[in-house]
């Protein structure tokens, strides 16, 4: 077991700390190019190195929670298209999962099958926007990264053609409702569908070849340690968590969709830095191609929705009751808990919690940065890999 | 030939040149990053894109002039003048052409003022350059700027020893400090870095790190942490617009062409190699485009190191290593084998 | 479940645990129920939901008895997770007719920012918490989104 520094305490009082030393107040944010959208970090600098840092989320909070309570649920689920930008696909599920469990709907085998098959494309397609963000703020935009953001978006690409096919749509899908899915899969999509992961595969060796050079490595390594107690007590998930050492993951540990049908081999990591998280996202990739090549010819034959036809949902009153449910989206455990609005309500929720796995990852910067550079933080920042719009909603 | 002709004659053609070369240079890189990223870059404006550097710098003409007002105005409008200026100046020694006297010995011409101290003058001119970039991320008082500017001096001033050390070889090899007597001993006993000659070794190593020095010089990627748009934004440029803004990328792609054919001269024989001397204008400007190429290669496939990383390569690897290349160099010299 | 079993008498749990809905726990064994969650193995911080339910008169048919207003009330559910194969995640909520709770910070370093985001848009006051402030809504915002009585459509000052 390696040694981890003492744990930071994010709110000492910045007053406290050496008099002789010539603090810098910096704001990065909101508007910087490696926010990964609008936030706002405080750091107190020491020279370059990081003294203290406190974030301040909410720059592009919409209010997402409140508007929930006032659409029924199948309006709800486009809304939920827009927080996680980058994998719109998981976030529908993760909400029609929440709203399946309150309204007790079945949902048919091929719907499930379809949908995992779904979830684990937009994982691939979700970790290649990641990695190339991630090397462009290693490597600048001008520069080696940027080279190896636009492979990624090469591939990205191909997989946004497949949702496309089936959606129409590339980015906000729309397709997932309370108890199935809208659009069934179009003919000799399976097809297309072998060909893009044949096409997909072998470029990981190429991007893992690309980011094995010393200079990726000097800069990775040791940076932004998580030890796994605090991990966990932070609510890190997904690959956050699993760089942390910690075995975890829902679609093995508590499966949903049709995670049963298939053994989900994951990925872990010891070594709690940017490295690891960076290690630990590819592997996924490769384990997301091989899941799908896994469910393609298990999509059976039938229905997409459940018994109930999705119209009469408008209608439909909610029974009264709290769920939580979780999902794991590519950045982790994405939850809902969900108030149903019992008779008085109608067909809105009467509170919708989302717990979004970006949001507690954004709450270790406090811990990770303070002792690291000023160039650390945008490498700690996106090996986090937070989505603002699903931190701030 | 009256010195003040002989500065036109050749002066003016350089200033084409290296003008003419840095507006071309931004469409190379922009043509050739986008053959490296499966993309295709700047092809709409004049045939193949060629004339978009005449759009941008005629678009960066137009853009408003913005002085921040906490901003010193007059060190803020003054810095952007230097850089250009001090690339250019130290052009101004580097051998473009060769000639054969009448009794066969080679001779490196095409320099607007062959001075015997050229390297000197070289060196000088880069120490200076760390004061422009400075004062401009000072006078512009924010606080990136401030660190970028910050960054830049200690980058600068650490990897001119390197540099220093390692331009030190080919004068000791030649015994002058002027780059046509380092061109005209390349002539006799090949080139510094490419020969059967057992100081090729030194040489070659010599060069090699002349080259990382200068690319950290040039603030080029790996080396590009003054500019560091991933953490400090856009570096002392930060709060340039319009054509300040442009007259710093302008010295930035100079420098890299002038850091191209320092490099050339000093370790690959400048205008030298086969046939008749008068292709040396070809083969000088054929081993810039090389490296020159190089540079953006590197520019485009590789990452960035932190700060105090680049403090340590230079520390600890490029400083130690060029004092042993010159210890090497001038036992080479006293052993007779160079 | 074992662990409900486990918890069920020491902390006046209902017999079977709840369907549809986590248990009703007493505020002031909030913070020993999460403790004792976290020995027995549910170390994940997962999540808070505070919900605010306003003083409402029933509804009732004609002829009928007016009912009383319901008492206003907050309720804190609170989410815990134990890691790895298996799997599982607890839930109980709080009930409160003041909207205090105790904060959950000392056992889970995560509870900073979620009960700071509670605070901030239901209003839930976090007892102890080292740094309440709003973490979503500008620092001078008037009000709490998330409550009943805040409607979807107030008009507020622009943001600066």
């Amino acid at each position: 077991m390696t040694e981890f520094p003492p744990r930071v305490d994010p709110h000492f009082d910045i007053e406290e700390y050496d008099p002789e030393a010539d603090l810098m107040a910096l704001n990065m944010g909101p508007q910087h190019p490696s926010t990964h959208g609008v936030m706002r970090i405080k750091l107190f600098l020491d020279g370059e190195t990081i003294v203290k840092a406190v974030p301040y989320p909410g720059y592009l909070h919409r209010g997402v929670e409140k508007l929930c309570e006032k659409l029924t649920y199948v309006q709800i689920t486009p809304i939920f298209d827009k927080h996680d930008y980058v994998a719109p696909m998981t976030n529908e599920q993760a909400i029609n999962l929440a709203f399946e469990k309150l309204l007790g709907l079945e949902v048919p085998l091929r719907a499930r099958v379809l949908r995992t098959i779904l979830a684990e494309l937009q994982r691939i397609a979700s970790h290649l926007l990641w990695l190339g963000t991630f090397t462009l703020d290693i490597g600048g935009t001008i520069g080696g990264g940027a080279s190896m953001m636009m492979y990624t978006f090469r591939e990205r690409e191909m997989i946004l053609d497949l949702f496309e096919a089936l959606t129409g749509c590339r980015f906000h899908y729309n397709t997932h409702c309370p108890g199935g899915n809208r659009h069934d899969v179009p003919e000799g999509w399976e097809t297309v569908v072998k060909a893009v992961l044949d096409a997909i595969e072998p470029r990981f060796d190429e991007y893992e070849a690309l980011c094995d050079n010393d200079i990726f490595l000097v800069r990775t390594e040791g940076i932004g340690v998580l030890p796994p107690d605090l991990a966990l007590e932070l609510g890190q998930t997904g690959p956050v968590l699993r760089a942390s050492g910690v075995d975890h993951d829902l679609r093995r540990d508590a499966p949903y969709h049709a995670y049963d049908l298939v053994d989900v081999r994951v990925a872990v990591d010891d070594g709690c830095d940017s490295l690891a998280r960076y290690k630990v996202r590819v592997a996924e990739m490769r384990e997301s191609v091989r899941l799908v090549r896994l469910l393609l010819p298990m999509l059976p034959q039938g229905p997409i929705v459940g018994s109930k036809p999705i119209k009469s949902l408008i209608q439909f009153k909610a029974a009264a009751g709290q769920v939580y449910v979780g999902m794991e989206t590519p950045r982790g455990e994405l939850g809902t808990y969900l108030i149903g609005g019992g008779d008085q309500r109608g067909a809105a929720p009467y509170r919708c919690k989302i717990r979004p796995p970006s949001l507690h990852a954004m709450a270790a910067l406090p811990y990770l940065l303070p002792g690291h550079f000023l160039s650390d933080v945008v490498t700690v920042l996106g090996s986090l890999d937070p989505i603002m719009g699903e931190v701030d909603r | 030939m009256n010195p003040i002709v002989h500065a036109l004659v050749i002066g003016v053609p350089l200033l084409t040149f290296l003008m003419g070369g840095a507006a071309l240079a931004t469409w190379f890189e922009r043509r050739f990053s986008g053959k490296m990223q499966t993309r295709w870059g700047p092809t709409v404006v004049g045939p193949a894109g060629l004339l978009q550097p005449v759009a941008d710098a005629l678009k960066m003409m137009q853009k408003e002039d913005i002085v921040p007002r906490a901003a010193d105005r007059t060190l803020f409008n003054l810095a952007p003048l230097f850089p250009p200026f001090l690339v250019i100046a130290s052009a101004a020694v580097i051998p473009f052409a060769a000639t054969i006297d009448a009794d066969g010995a080679v001779k490196a011409t095409g320099v607007v003022a062959d001075l015997d101290i050229g390297i000197l003058w070289v060196m000088a001119l880069a120490g200076l350059m760390v004061f422009p970039i400075w004062v401009a991320g000072w006078a512009a008082n924010n606080k990136y700027t401030m660190l970028s500017g910050m960054r830049m001096v200690a980058q600068g001033i650490s990897y001119e020893i390197p540099m220093v050390l390692c331009a030190l070889v080919p004068v000791i090899f030649a015994g002058s400090l002027s780059l046509s007597d380092i061109v005209a001993y390349q002539a006799v006993h090949g080139w510094n870095a490419l020969s059967l000659s057992p100081s090729a070794i030194v040489g070659a190593v010599a060069a090699l790190l002349f080259f990382l020095a200068s690319l950290a010089e040039a603030n080029r990627i790996p080396f590009d942490i003054p500019e560091a748009e991933s953490e400090l934004i856009g570096g002392v440029m930060v709060e340039y617009t319009g054509i300040k803004f442009g007259i710093f990328m302008l010295a930035e792609y100079l420098h890299t062409i002038v850091a191209s054919a320092l490099t050339a001269v000093l370790f690959f024989g400048g205008p030298l190699g086969p046939g008749p001397a008068v292709l040396g204008l070809g083969w000088m400007l054929g081993k810039t485009l090389v490296l020159f190429v190089l540079i953006y290669w590197i520019r485009w496939s590789l990452y960035r190191f932190r700060s105090d990383q680049l403090m340590d390569l230079c520390w600890r690897i490029l400083v130690p290593l060029s004092l042993v290349l010159v210890m090497l160099s001038a036992l080479l010299v006293a052993g007779g084998f160079a | 479940m074992s662990v409900y079993e486990d918890l069920q008498a020491r902390f006046d749990l209902p017999e079977v645990p709840p369907e549809g809905e986590p248990a009703l726990v007493d505020v002031s064994r909030h913070v020993e129920l999460a403790g004792a969650l976290k020995d027995a193995g549910f170390t994940m911080y997962v999540t808070v939901c505070a919900s605010h339910f306003p003083s409402v008169t029933p509804k009732v048919k004609k002829g009928q008895e007016p009912l009383p207003p319901t008492v206003e009330a907050w309720e804190v559910a609170t989410v815990l997770r134990r890691p790895g194969p298996n799997s599982e995640a607890f839930a109980w909520r709080v009930r409160v007719e003041r909207p205090v709770v105790p904060t959950l910070y000392e056992l889970f370093a995560g509870a900073d920012w979620q009960e700071r985001e509670q605070y901030d848009l239901v209003g839930v006051i976090f007892e102890n918490h080292p740094d309440l402030r709003r973490l979503m809504m500008p620092e001078d915002w008037d009000g709490h989104p998330l409550r009943k009585d805040y409607a979807i459509d107030t008009r507020v000052a622009p943001w600066r």
